[in-house]
C-alpha cells in the first residue's frame, strides 16, 4: 500500500513537471510545425537566472523566480526573432529551424558554462522540510511544484480558450489560410508562442532547481522526458500533452517503485513504441500537415 | 473600389494570372465566370495576400494593398472567405466566429456583430458550442460567411459558394449571399457557372487562361448563351 501511495505521489510530481516542459513543445509545434530543440537550454536559463537572484542578489523568492521565468521568456523571444523569424516560409523551412534551435542550445549552454562554470548549483527549497502521511515522505518542495504546475497549465488554458491572442493562436495552429484572412498576424502570434513556451520552460527550471542539481546541461533530460509526453499526447495537441504529462509521469514512478529505478527510462520509450505502433498520431494528435 | 491592373501572379515558377485588371465599385456585386483551373482562387488569394502577385497593382479604398500582409489588407476591410471553408476545426462555431472579429476595430463590436450574424444564420445560433469540425457541408459553408460577416468588411470577396454542397442546399447559399448583398456590402464572387447568379450579379467577368476575356452586365452576359457555353461547357 505504501508503495502505491509512493508512486502516486511520485507520479503526480513528475507529471506536473512534464506538462510544463511539455505544453511548450507543443505550442510551438502546434504554431509552427517546429521542434524547437533549444527547449531544453530555456529550463536552465530560467534556473540560473533565478539561482543567481536569490544567491547573489539575496532577492526574496517570489521576485526571484520571476526573473527567472521572464529570463528564459526573453530568450525565447530572441532565438525567435533573431532566427526563426527569418526561416520562416523557406524550403525545409522544418529542418532549417530545428537546426538552428540545435545552434542555439549550444550558444546559451555554453554561455552558461562562460558565466557559472562547471561547478553545479542547487538552488535552497522555497519551503524546506517534509512531512510523512500514509507512508510517504512528502517535500515541502513537492507539493509547491505540483500546485505551481497547475496553477499555470490552468491559467494557460484560460488564456488560450477565453482571450483573443489566446484563440488566435489556436487560429493559427488549426488553419494558418484561415487565421492570415481573419487578419491575424501570424509572425507576431509565433514570436508570443515562443515567449510563452520559454517562459514555461523557464518556470520549470526554476522549480526544479531545488530538486535536481543545475549544470549548464540539466535541461536536457526534461527535454527528452518532454519530448516522450508530446509525441504520445499527440504533437500540438494541449489537451492531449496535459493528459500525457500525467500519464507517463505516473508510469514512469510506478515503473521505479516496482521495477527498480533502472527500468523506468527503458519503460518509458517502450510504451511510447508500442503507442506509437498503435496509434501514430498519439492521443489527440493534429497529425502531419505541411503548411509552412 | 477595388481596382486590380496587370495583375500578374502565380506560384513558384508558373504563372497563373497575367495582365488581368478588374473593378469593383462602391455597393457593386461582380462576378468573375471561369472553369476550373483557368486561375480563380488564385486571383482571390492574390488579391487577398495570401500569395505576393509577381507585377501589377491592386488598390483598395484608393491605396495600394499589392505589396502589403494578408493581416494589413483584413485591417482595410477587404474579406476574402475562402474555397473549402477553411475552419478551425477544433475551435467552436462561436469560437470561430469571434476570430472573424479578431481585428481590434472589430473585436470591440464582436457583441453586435454575433447578434447580426446569428439572425443571419440561425443554423448558427443553435450550435454556438458545437466543434466546427462535427458540422455538416452546408453548416461549415455558413459558418465561413458568417465568420467573414464578423469583421468590419467593406466588401466580400467569395470563392465558390456551391463546392462541395448537396444540390438542395445550394439555393439556400445564394439566398444568403442575396440578402447580404441587400446590406450595402460590396462583392466580388467567383464561380464555376452562371447557375444561380441571376439577382446577385451587376456585372459578369468571364476569365480564361489566366486573363478576363470578357465583361458584361449581367443582362447581357446571361442572355448570350452560345458565349457562357462556349466558355463555361
Amino acid at each position: 500500500m505504501e508503495k502505491l501511495f509512493q508512486a502516486i505521489y511520485g507520479g503526480i510530481l513528475y507529471g506536473s513537471i512534464y506538462g510544463l516542459m511539455a505544453i511548450g513543445l507543443t505550442l510551438v509545434w502546434g504554431a509552427l510545425r517546429m521542434l524547437n530543440l533549444a527547449h531544453g537550454s530555456l529550463y536552465v536559463v530560467g534556473g540560473y537566472v533565478a539561482w543567481t537572484a536569490l544567491n547573489e542578489w539575496a532577492l526574496p523568492a517570489l521576485p526571484s523566480f520571476a526573473l527567472g521565468v521572464i529570463a528564459a521568456a526573453l530568450v525565447g523571444l530572441l532565438i525567435q526573432v533573431l532566427l526563426i523569424n527569418r526561416l520562416l516560409g523557406r524550403p525545409s523551412f522544418f529542418n532549417a529551424a530545428m537546426i538552428a534551435t540545435v545552434g542555439a542550445a549550444i550558444v546559451i549552454e555554453s554561455a552558461m558554462l562562460l558565466i557559472y562554470g562547471p561547478r553545479v548549483k542547487q538552488m535552497a527549497p522555497v519551503i524546506p522540510g517534509h512531512f510523512k502521511t500514509l507512508g510517504v515522505v512528502i517535500q515541502y518542495q513537492g507539493l509547491v511544484i505540483i500546485v505551481a504546475a497547475a496553477i499555470s497549465l490552468v491559467l494557460l488554458s484560460l488564456f488560450l480558450r477565453k482571450s483573443r491572442y489566446g484563440l488566435a493562436i489556436q487560429a493559427v495552429s488549426q488553419q494558418m489560410d484561415a487565421a492570415r484572412l481573419m487578419g491575424i498576424p501570424t509572425v507576431l502570434t509565433f514570436t508570443i508562442v515562443m515567449a510563452i513556451s520559454a517562459g514555461l520552460a523557464g518556470l520549470a527550471g526554476v522549480l526544479l532547481s531545488s530538486v535536481f542539481y543545475l549544470a549548464p546541461t540539466a535541461g536536457f533530460n526534461p527535454m527528452v522526458k518532454a519530448l516522450v509526453v508530446t509525441i504520445f499526447g499527440g504533437l500540438g495537441s494541449v489537451k492531449g500533452t496535459i493528459w500525457a504529462a500525467y500519464v507517463i509521469g505516473l508510469l514512469e514512478a510506478f515503473l521505479q517503485v516496482y521495477f527498480g529505478a533502472g527500468w523506468a527510462l527503458p519503460g518509458l520509450f517502450l510504451f511510447m513504441m508500442i503507442m506509437l505502433i498503435i496509434r501514430p498520431t498519439g492521443l489527440f494528435g493534429m497529425g502531419e500537415v505541411q503548411r509552412l | 473600389m477595388l481596382k486590380v491592373t496587370d495583375l500578374q501572379a502565380g506560384y513558384g515558377g508558373s504563372v497563373v494570372l497575367h495582365s488581368l485588371s478588374l473593378q469593383v465599385g462602391e455597393g457593386e456585386s461582380v462576378v468573375v465566370l471561369g472553369p476550373n483551373g483557368h486561375g480563380k482562387t488564385t486571383l482571390l488569394r492574390a488579391i487577398s495576400g495570401l500569395i505576393r502577385p509577381t507585377s501589377g497593382v491592386v488598390e483598395f479604398d484608393g491605396q495600394v494593398i499589392s505589396n502589403q500582409r494578408a493581416s494589413d489588407v483584413v485591417a482595410a476591410g477587404l474579406i476574402h472567405i475562402p474555397q473549402g471553408d477553411l475552419p478551425f476545426p477544433e475551435l467552436t462555431v462561436m469560437e470561430n466566429l469571434l476570430m472573424g472579429a479578431y481585428r481590434p476595430e472589430a473585436w470591440r463590436e464582436r457583441k453586435r456583430k454575433l447578434e447580426q450574424v446569428f439572425e443571419l444564420f440561425p443554423v448558427l445560433a443553435e450550435r454556438p458550442n458545437q466543434l466546427a469540425r462535427s458540422l455538416s457541408g452546408g453548416e461549415r459553408r455558413m459558418l465561413a460567411l458568417g465568420r467573414g460577416l464578423m469583421s468590419k468588411a467593406k466588401l466580400l470577396m467569395i470563392d465558390e459558394p456551391s463546392l462541395g454542397l448537396a444540390p438542395f442546399l445550394i439555393e439556400d447559399v445564394y439566398q444568403t449571399i442575396r440578402n447580404i448583398r441587400k446590406t450595402g456590402l460590396s462583392i466580388l464572387l467567383v464561380d464555376e457557372n452562371a447557375d444561380h447568379i441571376e439577382g446577385l450579379a451587376d456585372r459578369v467577368y468571364l476569365l480564361e487562361s489566366g486573363t478576363l476575356v470578357k465583361e458584361g452586365s449581367v443582362e447581357v452576359m446571361l442572355q448570350d448563351e452560345a458565349l457562357l457555353a462556349a466558355y463555361l461547357g
